[in-house]
This record gives structure tokens, sequence and C-alpha cells, in this order.
């Protein structure tokens, strides 16, 4: 028997997916589930569990690369992670009791948010990051950390300020990524970064370290539930694993803006289409 | 540690998928599986059993992170953090008991 051609076109999708994800360091379920779901006509429920597994995939081989410097701020992302695996098991397990229409139209809302932030990204040249001294929490947890800025030869110290409002976040993000089966990297970076103050590239590398391990308490509700597909989940985890790290080599080459502008426009057709997809239209 | 944990899961992957793909074999289950399944397959190691045995590999690499970091506050006598790393992984592993099958 020969490979059914939808396994064909499950790689082709989620190799694209992660191409592109890693181009704009996003995980690439936020791309893929939708393509999914209008190319192939999976259901939201097993696209999102093929692609929960295919985000374990990507942050496992992203932070096999970070481990070594010294970027990652690990009680940081294990204190946060207290949130964010409680979020991805209450959300993984609405999954299993929402309807497709209600998911979808959940998702095309995750999708807008994700359009607007990348647009407004596009729009500030300069980041304003402000540093903040550590709160209470922060300072008994000794949270606040320092890395060596390779490209400005100096060690940057930091401190984690206002710590609640950001574990709040992290849980909503974690429940996002267990609805939805994407990595939710979009909602704790900007919490870290803006409103604890911590630099963007340390936000970043915590971030990943901290999807994988959401993402594998999402993946086992999901597989319990037998929300995963074999047909259609390995090919794209295959599909995404080779495509990140093609994308990840192709980063320095590739022109960030036009790209932006291309991916913004396709998310807002995702968008679009999932929310009438959802309602009914 | 965690490059051999996606490495061996892409090979039993592709190993999983192309054995699926030229047996026909469907003896995964559709549905919600039982517990057993998960563990012992149907036979043991059929060619879907190993695709899930892949995607478990997979699952487990940041799991076993957080093993290795329990055991690295344990070692540097650091209690608060002992304790909250160890509640993460309790988390984890209640997300795999706690099937509404």
């Amino acid at each position: 028997m020969l490979l059914p051609l939808y396994v064909i076109y499950a790689i082709i999708i989620s190799f694209g997916s992660g191409v592109l994800g890693a181009l704009l360091g996003l995980g690439g379920g936020v791309i893929m589930v939708p393509l999914l779901v209008f190319l192939l006509h999976v259901p939201l429920h097993i696209a999102a569990g093929a692609s929960i597994i295919a985000v374990v995939a990507t942050s496992s081989a992203a932070a096999a690369a970070y481990v070594q410097d010294e970027l990652t701020n690990m009680r940081l992302g294990m204190f946060l992670e207290l949130a964010t695996t409680f979020g991805a098991v209450t959300g993984a397990f609405l999954t299993s009791v929402t309807s497709e229409a209600v998911l979808k139209v959940v998702f095309g809302l995750s999708l807008l948010y994700a359009v607007t932030t990348m647009y407004y990204q596009m729009r500030k040249t300069t980041r304003s990051w402000v540093s903040r001294q550590n709160d209470r929490i922060a300072d008994r947890l000794r949270l606040d950390g320092s890395y060596n800025d390779t490209a400005r030869d100096e060690l940057i110290t930091y401190g984690v300020g206002r710590t609640p409002i950001t574990f709040g976040i992290s849980y909503l993000a974690g429940v996002v990524s267990g609805l939805l089966g994407i990595g939710g990297g979009g909602i704790k970076v900007p919490a870290m970064n803006v409103v604890s103050g911590v630099p963007m590239k340390v936000a970043v590398a915590t971030s990943n370290f901290m999807i994988g391990v959401t993402a594998a308490a999402s993946a086992l509700v999901y597989i319990r539930n037998g929300f995963c597909d074999a047909f259609i989940t390995a090919p794209v985890v295959l599909g995404t694993l080779l495509g990140a790290s093609l994308g990840a080599r192709l980063t320095r080459k590739v022109k960030g803006v036009f790209l932006k502008k291309v991916f913004v426009a396709l998310l807002t057709v995702l968008a679009a289409r999932m929310l009438l997809s959802g309602v009914g239209v | 540690m965690l490059r051999v944990g996606v490495i061996v899961s892409f090979v039993l992957v592709i190993i999983g998928l192309v054995l699926v793909s030229i047996t026909g074999d469907t003896s995964y289950p559709f549905g919600v599986p039982e517990f057993w399944w998960f563990i012992w397959g149907d036979p043991f190691l059929a060619p879907s059993h190993i695709l899930f045995i892949g995607f478990m590999v997979l699952i487990s690499t940041p799991v076993l992170r957080v093993i290795v970091s329990i055991l690295m506050y344990l070692k540097t006598r650091d209690a608060m953090f002992s304790a909250i790393t160890a509640a993460v992984l309790m988390i984890l592993m209640m997300s795999f008991m706690l099937g509404i099958g």
C-alpha cells in the first residue's frame, strides 16, 4: 500500500509552517492548524492534537541549541511553569468538551490577536524595554538574573517585577496552548518582556523552554482523550521538525519585514475564515 | 539529552509511518484508547504502536528535563524550588492519569 495522499499533503503543509514559524520566531502551530483544517478537512480537535505534539518537537530541538548559553532563566521558567502547565491541563480538558464551532471562533480570535501584535511590532522600530526591580515574590524566589550580551559585550543584569501579573498571564497562555494546540509563546514573551521587565532575548529563550513542558502537559491530555490521530500526527511531526530546522538556517538570509507582511496578510485571511466557519457562514 | 530524544523519536516515527503504510496496520485505536494499550500495544510493537512510542519519547524529553531539574535543586538543598519543580511534575503526571475516558 502506498502512503495515503493526505499524509504527503500533511507533510508539505507542516513543512511550510515549520519554515515560516522558525523564520518569524513563532511556533508553526498558529498557521499549521488552520491549514490542516481548511485544506485537508481535518477536524480541529485532531489538528490541534497533532500540532501540540509537533510543538514539543520544535521546542526541544530549539532548546538543545539554547541550553549551552545562559539566556534561559530556569528559575523564572520553572516558577511560571506552575501556572502554564496547570493552564494547559485546563485548556486541553476544555477542548474535549467544547464543540468544533466554538473552538473555531476562539481560534479565530486568537489569530486576530496575533495579527494585531505583529502589526504593531512592525510599526514600532525601536523596542522600548523598561528594566525593573525584583518585587517581593521575585526577591524571595531569587528570580532575577544576568547574561552576557555578545553583541554589545557587556554583562546585563535584570530584575523581575510585577510577578503576579505575569504569573496570571502565564496561566492564560497555558489555557490557550492546551485549548488550541499552539505553543503560546506570543503571549508569554510580551508578558515577561513588557510586564516584568525581562530582556527580550531572555524572555524568548525562557518562553521556549517553557513551551516544551507546557505542550507536553497538553499533549498527554490529548493522547489520553483519543485526539491523537497517528496518520495526521506522524507526518505533521516529521514535516514540522524538518521545516523548522531549515527555517532556522535561513533566518539570516531572508529579509524579515517583507515576510512579516505576507504573514500578517495570510493570518488575517485565516482568522476571517476561522471565524466565519465557526459561526456557520 | 534533548537532541537524543528528538532524534530517537524522529527515527521511530519514520519507521512507524513506513511500516503502517506497508502493512496497512490499523490497530491504532480510534476514539479513546484503553490505558493498557499505551504500554502493551495490540500486539506489542505493532507498527502503529511503534508510532505511538515515538510520540511518547518526544513528549517525555521535556518531562525528563523537569525531573533533572528536581534532582539539581535537591542537590543544592533548595527546598523552595525542589517543591515548585516537583509540583510541575505532578501536574504533568496528573494530565495523563485524569483522561476523561
